[in-house]
């Protein structure tokens, strides 16, 4: 059995005062103060972390990690675009599978904010194809053409997309470490200017630096000295094609749709077990397109279904979605996202959600997507 | 980054798809574009399926308001496509006109 039994994040924001491994620091030393663990009794680190190569030229993180941690044990850097952080979590997971009695450090971090925001587009679009490149496509362009091409089919308007943003707005509001804490309006998304039509800026996660990190651990006795763990049911890691226009259907993610498959077979347990789920919101659309593909919701029903809110915290529905505020309000620091995704699972299981706690949860679901659905990575945690 | 080297293996295959008929697929207008393309946004980019269902990305030229619809016909054609490469050499590559 495979268990997580810590998690820490920084703040996620513009933290123009912190550097990358600032950042790394803090996550690190916050989770193993959380668990009481010493550096020397982590046997392994995956670090998930997309753009230190591209932006500042600066490769070889492991090293600097154990740098960092003074220790001289495997690390490792995943890197799956968005989903670094995600893969990170499945590599660790798959390397206790093959070693006994060890605890490994998984730590996610992106520092976005030094640069320009043509920069850090053009940083973030290495992980689209040189067609789409060389077309001038930027992943806000991607997503809007599924968002387009979902709107025409199903004859949904930009309207039906902003709910999505409202409720991880109000979720945000409610979560200390989330960039934004403030609540919007449908108004303000409509209002609100074009990044690449038909989304908006209130349709976008934001450009943000954070790191987040958690502790897994597959000895018996480590997790009965801690006080909170979640066991880890499931995690699935699954690719597709780098281009949008390669795949079957423009407006579904089939690896996030077989990563679901694959993990909920695993685990054993129904889509109507899930009480909460982090979903990958990187745009409004994505969230909709990931409620269908996660198989909660019928193919082109999404549109509808996020108007009624029952997604969102405080409305009595049976799955909350997104409490961390999403990657749209929590903020979206690429490589912390996918652990800060499970992170909040593990408190919301554990009982540590504090002001957007939901009762009675057993079961919580994390997705993370990398590029636009190259990668996608399903985890299950229960307790 | 670019460099007149992969510039002038790429070019070797824009023949192949210059004069292409097809249907746009989806699309979409870039207002917040990366730093190659910050001079020329907003511009619209468009998925589209040629006749023989091959699928070609480009940025659609020469249009009005109404030909960005869902559906409809567009033939692609030689256009400078980005800013030049440090060493001055000119990116060409495909671009569509609406029909």
């Amino acid at each position: 059995m495979i268990s997580l039994i810590g998690y820490y994040t920084t703040q996620f924001g513009e933290l123009w005062d912190k550097s990358l491994f600032d950042l790394v620091i803090e996550a690190i030393n916050g989770v193993l103060k959380q668990t009481r663990l010493s550096n020397k009794q982590i046997d392994a680190v995956f670090f998930g972390n997309m753009l230190a190569g591209v932006l500042e030229n600066n490769l070889h993180s492991p090293s600097k990690i154990a740098e960092i941690l003074k220790v001289n044990i495997p690390i490792f850097r995943a890197e799956a675009a968005c989903a670094s952080g995600g893969a990170a979590f499945n590599l660790a997971k798959t390397y206790l599978e093959a070693n006994s009695n060890k605890n490994i450090l998984v730590v996610g971090a992106e520092k976005m904010t030094d640069y320009s925001p043509e920069e850090t587009i053009t940083g973030l679009s290495a992980a689209s194809s040189g067609e789409e490149q060389e077309a001038g496509l930027t992943f806000p362009g991607l997503y809007g053409m599924m968002a387009n091409y979902y709107l025409e089919k199903y004859h949904y308007v930009e309207e039906n997309l902003a709910y999505v943003s409202v409720k991880n707005h109000y979720h945000g509001s409610l979560n200390s470490k989330a960039h934004f804490r403030k609540k919007i309006s449908i108004e303000d998304v409509l209002s609100s200017p074009y990044v690449a039509f038909p989304l908006k800026v209130l349709d976008s996660s934001p450009i943000s630096d954070g790191a987040s990190a958690v502790i897994l651990t597959n000895d018996h006795n480590m997790i009965k000295k801690q006080k909170y763990s979640a066991v880890v049911m499931a995690s699935e890691l699954v690719t597709d094609t780098i281009s949008l226009k390669e795949r079957k259907q423009i407006d579904e993610i089939l690896a996030t749709k077989n990563a679901a498959n694959i993990a909920f077979k695993k685990a054993k347990i129904t889509r109507g077990d899930i009480g909460v789920a982090e979903v990958h919101d990187c745009f409004s659309i994505a969230e909709i397109l990931a409620m269908e593909d996660l198989g909660f919701w019928k193919k082109g029903d999404g549109g509808k279904r996020i108007k009624e809110l029952t997604t969102m915290y405080g409305n009595g529905g049976s799955l909350i979605v997104n409490t961390s505020g999403g990657l749209k309000a929590a903020g979206h620091p690429v490589g912390a996202t996918g652990i800060k995704q499970i992170g909040e699972i593990f408190l919301q299981l554990t009982n540590q959600a504090e002001k957007r706690q939901v009762k009675n949860a057993k079961y919580g679901l994390a997705h993370n997507v990398g590029g636009s659905g190259g990668t996608a990575v399903v985890t299950i945690l229960a307790v | 980054m670019i460099s007149p080297v992969k510039i002038w293996r790429r070019q070797k295959e824009i023949r192949k798809v210059l004069g292409k008929k097809g249907r746009v697929l989806t699309w979409t207008k870039i207002y917040t574009p990366g730093t190659d393309f910050k001079k020329y946004a907003p511009y619209p980019v468009i998925l589209v399926e040629l006749k023989n269902k091959e699928k070609v990305y480009g940025q659609l030229v020469d249009y009005k308001d109404g030909d960005l619809r869902i559906g409809k016909e567009v033939v692609s054609v030689l256009r400078k496509v980005r800013e030049p490469s440090i060493d001055g050499v000119i990116a060409y590559g495909i671009k569509f006109k609406p029909l």
